[in-house]
């Protein structure tokens, strides 16, 4: 009995997607679809804006699969093409504002004291977000981030400091016990 | 918590994502946009193909009908056409259909029905998938 292609790691269907393999292609998707439009929404892309460039790096994907050889996780690699893809469409929107603090010091959290990553990403402005996310949610360097937000350096070490130190500030508490609680 | 502990918290929560409700919509919605793609990448060169062969075949009866003043780049193409004429010939008695002469007049005659059958062929297809874009 043949293997079913949930059976093949994501590396060989990487490879057979390559040589042109849709299907093998498919199931990638499947696989990692909702991590990467997840990733989108965490930056701060809307549901519509996600799915569209979500689909737009997929289709990128598809094209330069033969560049994937395993070097790290698939999911990975996606991500990161989505993210720089994400950037490019909000640059040219022209949303970006480098110090922009949009500080919600008021959020009300009761999910049996747990308070989640989307919410917790809610509080950081919007700069901190897509820098935090990029560099935890789509595992780029410091200097990959600056690269490709066109910041310096110095500037997304700050931003991923301060969006860090804000979700520990939300997230630890939340933790701790099972309360309702009210941050900021 | 430490820095040290709070960092890969934050990266597992990064990559607990959760599985939305749609993604066999996404999937066919990408699926249908791959085969668009790659139609119009076909249809593409399909084109390219028959712009090509057309000018191909207008340079040949270019060189063939051009009379006097015959310059360097025509006495180029024509020795280059007598050259791939030669090898023609030479596959064709391999072939063991020696008989067939590329230069009378029932050779080109059977050469421009087979070009005349290729491009309907690439014509139709082109038609075709431009109908199923």
């Amino acid at each position: 009995m043949g293997k079913s292609l949930r059976d093949f790691h994501d590396v060989e269907l990487a490879a057979q997607a390559a040589a042109g393999g849709r299907r093998e292609y498919g199931e990638l998707v499947r696989r990692h679809g909702s991590a990467v439009r997840g990733l989108l929404r965490r930056m701060g892309a809307t549901p519509s804006l996600s799915d569209d460039v979500a689909q737009d790096a997929f289709l990128q994907g598809f094209q330069r699969c033969s560049e994937f050889r395993g070097q790290g996780t698939f999911a990975g690699w996606i991500k990161k093409i989505a993210a720089r893809l994400y950037l490019k469409r909000v640059a040219k929107e022209a949303r970006y504002v480098a110090e922009v603090e949009t500080d919600q010091a008021d959020v009300v959290v009761d999910r049996g004291g747990l308070m989640d990553l989307d919410e917790a990403l809610k509080t950081l402005n919007e700069t901190e977000r897509v820098c935090v996310s990029l560099c935890h949610g789509a595992g780029m360097s410091h200097p990959e981030i600056a690269a490709a937000m066109n910041l310096p350096l110095g500037t997304v070490k700050s931003h991923v400091k301060r969006g860090l130190d804000k979700l520990r500030a939300r997230l630890q508490p939340a933790q701790g016990d099972g309360r309702s609680i009210h941050v900021g | 918590m430490s820095a040290d502990e709070f960092d890969p918290m934050i990266e597992r929560m990064f990559a607990q994502s959760p599985r939305l409700a749609d993604e066999a919509l996404f999937l066919a919605t990408l699926q249908a946009r791959m085969e668009k793609q790659s139609r119009w990448r076909v249809l593409a060169l399909t084109a390219a193909g028959l712009v090509g062969g057309a000018l191909a075949i207008r340079e040949g009866l270019t060189v063939n009908f051009a009379s006097g003043g015959e310059t360097t780049l025509d006495q180029g193409i024509r020795a280059a056409a007598a050259t791939a004429q030669g090898a023609a010939q030479s596959g064709l008695d391999g072939l063991g259909v020696g008989s067939v002469d590329l230069s009378s007049g029932t050779g080109v005659l059977a050469f421009w029905i087979v070009a005349g059958a290729m491009a309907a062929v690439l014509a139709a297809g082109a038609a075709r998938l431009s109908q199923d874009v």
